[in-house]
């Protein structure tokens, strides 16, 4: 009886290691996050001699914090998180109105304020104006403000300014 | 009596054929692991967190200031002084007008500090800043 030779070469099928190799390569390529930087943008106001123009007391919001934290809304003290519950009536009370009389908020700070303290209420004022923005987008064009247009996308912005000023600091230290 | 080594009768080849894909695994997982630093860190900080972030859409145009504990700042490769700032961040600024600040502060830094700093960006003409946060989970 005849027995079949076994053949002694073993092999690695090596034909689709450049397929998983691609799959790998898709993979982390769609798996890959280039960090891309995230924080909160502002602009800083030019430095000039002059007093600042006198605004109406009706228009501004002025944030003091103080070296505890404690926060104080228009000389009501409130907690951190309770400024964007407090902003945002007063920021969609003023949509109509024209551009000179929309809302200025501004925050004041003592020099030994936390810095957290510091973002986690500029994020707050932020997240205001940014929530009255998407509720009227949703309300006027039925999407959110960062699906619209361009243009759209200007006049919400027209119509809702974010308009944050920081305080001049204090000479005394 | 012959004495002869047995010897197995396979042939030992390692085999080659998937050497150029071990390569570009290789390659791959450098690609994967490297971080691109271009400056050495010479300030520990911890950045704070925050929900109403944008993100900086142009790479080119930002220009980083840390600060860490222990009120330390760094521009560039070195620790700086506050009033040096404004000279090195007008320099920058002439070289790319629309320059973008990053403020990595760390969450414990005092606002004096900060404010300080901001004034000589006044003065150098920096005023497009951004406070580098991450976002709250």
């Amino acid at each position: 009886m005849l027995r079949k030779k076994r053949s002694l070469e073993a092999n690695i099928p090596s034909s689709s290691m450049a397929d998983i190799a691609f799959l790998l390569l898709i993979f982390f390529l769609v798996a890959t996050v280039i960090d891309v930087d995230t924080g909160i943008g502002m602009t800083l106001p030019e430095l000039s001699d002059l007093d600042p123009p006198p605004v109406s007391k009706d228009r501004m919001a002025a944030v003091l914090i103080n070296e505890n934290n404690d926060v104080l809304l228009d000389h009501e003290p409130i907690s951190l998180f309770q400024i964007k519950s407090t902003l945002k009536p007063r920021i969609i009370s003023k949509i109509d109105l024209p551009k000179k009389k929309k809302l200025i908020v501004s925050i004041k700070t003592d020099r030994r304020t936390a810095y957290n303290a510091y973002i986690s209420a500029l994020d707050q004022i932020k997240m205001a104006f940014f929530e009255v923005r998407d509720e009227y987008s949703n309300a006027k064009f039925g999407m959110k403000y960062k699906d619209l247009s361009k243009e759209i996308q200007k006049q919400v912005k027209d119509a809702i300014p974010i308009i944050i000023s920081l305080a001049e600091p204090e000479e005394v230290k | 009596m012959k004495f002869e080594k047995k010897r197995a009768s396979s042939k030992t080849e390692i085999p080659t054929s998937s050497m150029p894909d071990i390569i570009f695994m290789l390659l791959l997982f450098f690609m994967v692991t490297t971080t691109m630093r271009e400056v050495e860190l010479l300030v520990d900080f911890k950045l704070p967190q925050a929900e109403a972030l944008e993100k900086i859409e142009n790479k080119r145009l930002v220009s980083y200031i840390w600060v860490g504990k222990g009120a330390k700042i760094q521009i560039n490769d070195s620790i700086v002084e506050v009033k040096n700032i404004q000279q090195i961040m007008y320099g920058k600024r002439q070289a790319l007008p629309s320059i973008i600040v990053s403020l990595r502060v760390d969450v414990g830094a005092r606002m004096g500090l900060i404010t300080d700093i901001q004034q000589e960006l006044r003065k150098a003409y920096c005023l497009r800043i951004n406070y580098s946060a991450n976002i709250k989970i």
